[in-house]
């Protein structure tokens, strides 16, 4: 359960990096544009409250909302650590963090 | 207005961080450090075997154990085994002619017979280091609380300072010098806030009661002693009737402890006036069972007729609160990954105070590049900062070793351990001062504390029965993890080592012309 809030806190927040200016630009190459700035904040937004809450509803409140500050502390760190050296991999593992997450979730 | 504003918790932030930074990176290590102290003790404790977790067997040995050794004592007490804690410990006030508190044994959880295990503090060294620092009551606990306070008002101005929190959130740039650094510290600042907030803030609500002692005396009306039998009423126990009285066994008052609080653990057992007619039996609730730290949760038993007293625990309003901060310090409730995690951020913790220390620094050396002598001022700091950080990291590699070398029928032995430690740290300080902090130092201190590192499962496969791979095929990760952990330690310190030096390198070729010229 840990994994799966880590792995939806990782996508969330590297949606929330793409939506600024600088990071897009490093990492795609182009700067976003206003629409797809606003849908990557809301993508990322709604990642980051889903994992919380489903933390909160898996191990209640007190410990839920322990693990949940835990896991996106830990997958903001993970993000900035890979950002500079490996940007493509940092990039990829946001790609894939979703689908492990569903596949994680359903089993 | 507002600017000046923020120039003015610049200054605080700079000035309060390099005064306390010292201080507090050390405090932080030895705290991050003690998220694994029961690990730490029993890769300490070598002698202490490996066995299945049965608390109940282990209580039965422990009164047979304590029938026979201490049956005079006014008082036992019994630390079961769990998950953490291989031994079993009994503990009882010791007679007062031999001038400690108590007499402590560890037995064979799993046979009841006493074990011969080495004197060591093992991790609790560095959990009442970091919040007492060796220092008699109430010093450390004092200045230690003062560092606390000196953390918390550095960071709240340190977000005020930092403009762009959000619009840095993402950003760090490695290799370009200071801009790195400075990236670094807000990154793991900002990045780990709730925890740095969090960690700092309850380190002071856990010694609310020293600190802010008024509400204390208002309302118990200068017998603040009171308060402690309200929120403990278990740990007072009556007088006794002096008439003998067979005691109940143990092991039937736990099924009794257990029916009572489903699957929870016990930290302690406490037995008051065992033999005596008005024997009581106290079984404390293991702290891990909940977040909120709420130490007099108990229940109390006849000790005679095995009949449940009362239970205790206070757990509601202004105690569950702090309650909640202690427990969110502690970490106690944390399985695996979240003790894992907790360790982590400490690092982060550390980390940040370390970036700090060598900004503060870098910054004002900039200055003197060219300078083959600083002003006083800065060689002090970069001296402090070098036995600060690689000193200390050195000192904890002393202690570790001494705990492998020293002879295990040396008398007082414990106390040589904390010696040790102290002694490299001093070392570790006059080499500093030697070198002045330059990096030249930096990479000797690295790299010794690399070597001491490496050395230590080697050590562990020579002076004990139970080295890194036997510790793994046992399945004993709490000594296979020490183990594997120095061994990853020393691979980083050894990195840095060799970073620094080539940066030294650079450096001095980038100075050789500039002396030349006039």
């Amino acid at each position: 359960m840990m994994l799966l809030g880590a792995s939806l806190c990782y996508a969330g927040f590297s949606a929330l990096c793409l939506a600024m200016d600088r990071h897009h630009q490093d990492l795609l190459g182009a700067k976003p544009g206003r629409q797809r700035q606003w849908i990557l904040r809301w993508v990322g937004g709604v990642l980051l409250a889903l994992a919380l809450g489903l933390l909160i509803a898996k191990a209640g409140w007190a410990m839920g909302l322990v693990r949940g500050l835990a896991v996106a502390m830990a997958s903001a760190g993970v993000l900035v650590a890979l950002l500079p050296y490996w940007p493509r991999a940092a990039l990829a593992l946001a790609a894939g963090a979703v689908p492990a997450a569903l596949v994680a979730g359903v089993y | 207005m507002r600017e000046s504003f923020r120039q003015a918790m610049a200054w605080l932030h700079t000035w309060l961080g390099l005064t306390f930074g010292w201080l507090l990176f050390a405090m932080f290590l030895t705290g991050t450090l003690s998220y694994f102290k029961e690990e730490i003790t029993h890769w300490a404790q070598p002698e202490v075997p490996v066995r299945a977790l049965d608390t109940r067997a282990a209580l039965e040995h422990a009164q047979a154990f304590m029938q026979g050794a201490a049956s005079g004592a006014s008082s036992w007490y019994i630390m079961p085994p769990n998950e953490r804690r291989s031994g079993l410990e009994v503990m009882w006030p010791a007679p007062s002619e031999q001038g400690r508190a108590f007499i402590s044994k560890q037995l064979d959880p799993a046979t009841g017979q006493l074990l011969f295990v080495r004197e060591t503090k093992g991790g609790d060294f560095f959990y009442r280091f970091h919040y007492e620092l060796e220092l008699s009551y109430p010093f450390g606990r004092w200045i230690a609380s003062l560092a606390a306070l000196a953390m918390l008002v550095t960071m709240i101005s340190g977000i005020i300072t930092h403009k762009k929190i959000f619009k840095e959130f993402f950003t760090f740039r490695p290799g370009k010098g200071q801009r790195s650094w400075l990236d670094g510290h807000n990154a793991v600042g900002v990045l780990a806030l709730p925890f740095h907030l969090m960690i700092t803030y309850s380190g002071l609500v856990i010694f609310m009661a020293m600190l802010l002692p008024a509400t204390l005396f208002t309302v118990y009306k200068g017998a603040p002693a009171k308060f402690y039998q309200d929120v403990f009423p278990n740990a007072f126990p009556a007088p006794a009737k002096g008439e003998q009285a067979p005691m109940a066994p143990l092991s039937r008052i736990y099924d009794q402890a257990m029916a009572q609080w489903p699957g929870a653990r016990f930290a302690r057992v406490e037995v008051q006036n065992p033999g005596d007619r008005a024997a009581r039996v106290v079984f404390y609730r293991h702290a891990g069972d909940r977040i909120a730290y709420l130490p007099g949760a108990s229940l109390a038993f006849d000790g005679v007729t095995g009949q449940l007293l009362g239970s205790s625990g206070v757990d509601e309003g202004a105690l569950l609160v702090g309650g909640g901060f202690y427990g969110l310090h502690m970490g106690q409730f944390a399985n695996t990954a979240e003790r894992w995690l907790y360790f982590i951020f400490g690092l982060g913790g550390t980390a940040m105070i370390g970036t700090g220390l060598v900004l503060w620094l870098s910054k004002r050396q900039l200055k003197y590049v060219r300078d083959p002598k600083p002003p006083i001022g800065l060689r002090w700091v970069a001296t402090l900062n070098l036995a600060s950080m690689a000193g200390l990291v050195l000192a904890v590699a002393g202690f570790f070793c001494a705990n492998r070398l020293l002879p295990l029928e040396l008398a007082g032995r414990e106390d040589w351990e904390v010696q040790i430690f102290f002694f490299t740290w001093l070392a570790a300080f006059l080499h500093a001062a030697l070198r002045q902090g330059q990096r030249r130092g930096w990479v000797e201190q690295l790299s010794l504390a690399a070597a001491q590192y490496a050395a230590l499962p080697v050590l562990g496969l020579l002076f004990t029965g139970r080295g890194l791979p036997r510790a793994i095929a046992e399945g004993d990760w709490a000594t296979a993890g020490v183990d594997l952990c120095a061994l990853l330690v020393a691979l980083l310190l050894a990195w840095l080592a060799r970073k620094v030096a080539s940066r030294a390198t650079v450096q001095a070729a980038a100075l050789r012309p500039a002396r030349v010229m006039p």
